[in-house]
């Protein structure tokens, strides 16, 4: 019982993270209707961004967020402007094979910079816990879970209470609409684009004290992250936040209860068992197509 | 919607040449190319023994093969797979296994590989059926990196990431890579004879057709999820076998080499570098990507650079040279040849309205003036809109029927429910004797149920001729491999063509038309179907006057040689002198139904078509 208890309470904490990496990429994909199939490879650079720091100045990792974020928004900002602005209008699969691209660029980068060894940011809490009575919750995951969902919550208010953020989201509802209102869709896109990679730089943050990485992680973490998204629904940020939570449980009752290699079986399941039961995910919305005919 | 369905259409189709060369291999003229090509690559072992090139060659086949597979799910189908090199792993775990497990020289495994892989991507096929664009690509991602894990966890089967070692080949040395090289090559021919085949059946243009316009295809019969499946298949099967002759070639396998998404990404540079939706590109394609790839691991040490090339590459063609090599080059050599030309495109429909005769459509098995629809109680609801709200008609055989009533009120809609573009959310709806609400589009259109869209939705790539014999009467597996316009198929698309006065521009690609000669050829592409109920979705809309008489013209003609029409229009004048009986359709139901004049008369209509405060002003106004 403790067993489940503590693999169901860890799954959460794995998933709060999970949540705020791809709330970005779900944020793009239903303002853009673009997969960003490079978001893992953002990550995987804002987390080495992250180890330097660390390794030179020995800042504290979840700290270095406050650089991370900014600096990803303005990677992310020039990069839409320089290579899928050009491509706004060719169809989806441009798209998709452009931010490939893009990835296995970011994914060489790094190897050559940093080389293609496995880092880990270890901290002085690294190896603590806090102990519930029989339950240990290691402290980097629950710093980590907190700050993600902290996070997630500044990108909610965002996007609800300011008139950027509204415009994003009005952006992704209906952009003829939006368009006729006085939104520059355009511009939103580049906006929506840099904010998505900005909070995937604070994930990227977050992560380099969970997990060990090396360039080619990124592999592993987008296809995660497109399970969750394909779970949640595409283009849902609460979808985005379900899904999350949902694939972070079902990786850490599969490391406990199958075996530590099947772990990343998980989103590559969901995949498959979305698509073939519940195409549009679990918070999908079926809004109208045909208006536009 | 049809940006988005229709958006994988940019790739150029190839046209295929006119019908006296059709059964002919394309080795005229510039076809000469591939067929020295052919000659150089079968002698190239017997001029020089030197291995860095006879590797060279072996890698560029299977990437060749490699792409000429894909380009039959992505440069006609138009759905991209990020997973092609799980088919490489397959076959070549497929002939190792095989060979060590079981036994025998690993060639004779080498068929076995291609089946294996073709079942695997039937099953993931059956998947992708029901997926779209995105989901599909997401799907193909998922599908090569969950069999990687397989590979590396199954470690009695597989022996993980320690890897297999083949038998060594026992021909005598002087060989050298002769039977790999020949092997390869046979498959590449294979590979290529398929492609050129389907591109000249049913299921070549079927898959195009899908790749122009997925939702339109469907309603014209293409029965897309099984061509969509098969397409993946066809796309796989030359791979594994491929992926088997490289294992016994490599000697040793291990899973992340062969599920490597980096294959993956060269195939598809293979075929967007020489051309997407055309034969050779691919194959162009591969013989220009390899040499970059030894280059990239002999002299710059493979790992990053190998990422730093092919990313950076497929991010430049994607940017600069979308539609490759070929189609580009070919682009340029029409357009020189073409120059002060005058095209027929912009030409007007002169000449007096001769409409000319064609045959009957199919007998229905209800009597003229009984309800050949029947609509009960349709329901069609997004979120808190409901679009259509218990709309119940019926459309009696033998009439042209209106649909009619203020924007908003759910006319298109209840087109996109009988037709099957959308499930409704609730009702019935009845054709010919028969519930039909829980059918497929194209099954609805075997069935003798045809549509046109407000916007005209045809296969924009596709020449007039091949849109007009692309609609399919039926589905059987045996029709996948006929030849894509048989010749009384093409006589039957003349005659069509004629009907509307569209005969001139059979050869021009549809999205040079005009917008009315748009109409016209869609109306011509629905008659192929030979339909007992036609839906015309503004058949008068954007289009001239003397257009409009003649449509009215052509719909009356074929209402009298058996066709029945329901017809929604905003042009009252066109739709009160050709229509009875009239529906009004308000608020998602039908609120009325009668003759022109009855329902010019009716209250209801008024108010449903000028609000309540109708009557107001005009007292109002009386009163100023």
């Amino acid at each position: 019982m403790t067993e489940l208890l503590q693999t169901i309470i860890l799954g959460l904490l794995v998933g709060g993270v999970y949540a705020l990496l791809a709330a970005g990429l779900t944020l793009i994909f239903g303002v853009m209707n673009v997969i960003n199939v490079a978001h893992g490879a953002f990550l995987i650079l804002a987390a080495f961004v992250t180890w330097t720091l660390w390794d030179a100045t020995g800042l504290d990792p979840l700290a270095s967020v406050l650089v991370t974020t900014p600096l990803m928004f303005g990677f992310g900002w020039l990069l839409y402007n320089a290579t899928i602005r050009p491509i706004r209008k060719a169809p989806p699969s441009s798209s998709v094979l452009l931010t490939f691209s893009l990835a296995l660029v970011i994914e060489g980068v790094l190897g050559l910079v940093w080389g293609n060894t496995s880092h880990a940011v270890r901290t002085s809490y690294f190896d603590q816990s806090f102990a519930f009575g029989d339950i240990f919750l290691p402290k980097a995951q629950v710093y980590g879970c907190v700050l993600a969902v902290g996070v997630l919550l500044a990108l909610w208010a965002f996007l609800t209470k300011t008139w950027t953020g509204r415009a994003i989201r009005a952006s992704a509802v209906n952009p003829q609409g939006a368009e006729l209102v006085g939104v520059n869709v355009a511009a939103v896109a580049a906006m929506t684009f840099a904010v998505g990679v900005a909070v995937c730089g604070a994930g990227g943050s977050i992560v380099s004290v969970l997990y060990p990485f090396l360039p080619g992680s990124h592999y592993v973490w987008i296809s995660r992250l497109l399970g969750i998204i394909v779970l949640g629904g595409m283009g849902s940020l609460p979808g985005a936040v379900v899904g999350a939570l949902l694939i972070g449980v079902g990786e850490t009752m599969t490391t406990t209860y199958v075996g530590p290699e099947w772990a990343t079986a998980v989103p590559y399941v969901v995949i498959f068992a979305v698509l073939l039961m519940r195409p549009q995910g679990l918070l999908g919305a079926r809004l109208r197509e045909d208006v536009a005919l | 919607m049809s940006t988005a369905s229709s958006s994988a259409a940019t790739a150029p189709s190839e046209t295929p040449p006119p019908a006296a060369s059709r059964r002919r291999l394309p080795l005229g003229g510039w076809g000469l190319l591939p067929a020295a090509g052919g000659v150089i690559l079968v002698a190239f072992p017997f001029a020089s023994d030197d291995l860095f090139w006879q590797n060279m060659l072996i890698l560029s086949m299977l990437f060749a093969i490699g792409a000429v597979g894909l380009n039959i799910i992505s440069g006609w189908g138009g759905y991209i797979s990020l997973g092609q090199s799980a088919f490489v792993g397959v076959g070549a775990y497929t002939v190792a296994l095989g060979a060590l497990k079981i036994g025998g020289n690993p060639f004779v495994w080498v068929p076995v590989a291609g089946v294996v892989a073709g079942l695997l991507a039937l099953l993931m096929g059956l998947i992708a059926m029901r997926t779209r664009g995105h989901s599909f690509v997401i799907l193909t991602i998922g599908f090569l990196f969950l069999l990687q894990l397989i590979a590396i966890n199954w470690d009695e089967l597989t022996n993980g990431t320690q890897g297999l070692s083949l038998p060594i080949p026992m021909w005598d040395i002087a060989y050298q890579y002769w039977p790999f090289y020949y092997a390869m090559l046979g498959v590449l021919c294979l590979s290529l004879v398929t492609a050129w085949r389907i591109r000249r059946t049913k299921f070549g243009t079927g898959l195009i057709a899908m790749r122009e316009d997925e939702d339109k295809a469907s309603t014209v019969g293409v029965n897309t999820p099984v061509y969509k499946m098969l397409g993946f298949v066809a796309s796989g099967v030359f791979l594994g076998m491929a992926g088997g002759v490289y294992a016994y070639y490599l000697a040793f396998i291990d899973p992340r080499g062969m599920f490597d998404i980096v294959i993956s990404v060269q195939i598809i540079l293979c075929m967007l570098l020489g051309g997407r939706g055309t034969l050779w590109g691919p194959v162009l394609g591969a013989f220009l990507v390899e040499p970059l790839n030894e280059l990239a691991n002999q002299q710059m040490g493979g790992g990053n650079s190998r990422l730093l090339i092919f990313g950076g590459l497929m991010a430049l063609v994607v940017l600069f040279l979308p539609k490759g090599i070929l189609p580009t080059l070919k682009e340029r050599l029409t357009a020189r040849r073409q120059r002060g030309q005058a095209g027929l495109v912009g030409a007007r429909l002169d000449g007096p309205l001769v409409i000319g005769e064609r045959t009957a459509p199919a007998e229905t098995t209800v009597a003229p003036g009984e309800a050949l629809l029947e609509v009960k109680g349709l329901m069609k609801h997004f979120g808190g809109v409901k679009a259509v709200d218990g709309a119940s008609f019926v459309v009696p055989q033998g009439s042209i029927t209106a649909l009619i009533g203020p924007n908003g009120s759910g006319k298109t809609t209840a087109f996109n429910l009988i037709d099957g573009t959308m499930t409704p959310s609730g009702g019935e709806v009845w054709f010919d004797g028969r519930r039909i609400d829980d059918l497929p589009p194209y099954r609805r259109a075997h069935l003798g149920l045809a549509r046109t869209f407000q916007i005209t939705r045809l296969f924009r790539e596709m020449t007039v001729v091949e849109n007009v014999v692309a609609p399919l009467r039926s589905f059987s597996w045996g029709q996948l491999n006929t030849s894509a316009m048989r010749g009384d198929e093409a006589a039957r698309a003349e005659e069509l063509l004629t009907f509307v006065g569209m005969e001139r521009f059979r050869d021009q690609k549809a999205a040079e038309l005009s917008y009315g000669q748009q109409k016209l050829v869609e109306l011509a592409q629905v008659l192929m179907l030979d339909p007992k109920l036609i839906l015309l979705d503004e058949p008068a809309g954007g289009i001239n006057p003397t257009l409009v008489a003649r449509m009215g013209e052509m719909i009356r003609t074929l209402q009298r040689q058996g066709t029945t029409f329901l017809i929604v229009e905003h042009n009252m004048p066109f739709v009160l002198g050709l229509c009875d009986p009239v529906l009004v359709l308000a608020r998602g139901a039908c609120i009325c139904e009668g003759t022109p004049g009855e329902v010019q008369k009716d209250e209801r209509v008024l108010d449903a078509y000028l609000g309540d405060d109708f009557v107001l002003e005009r007292s109002a106004e009386v009163a100023r």
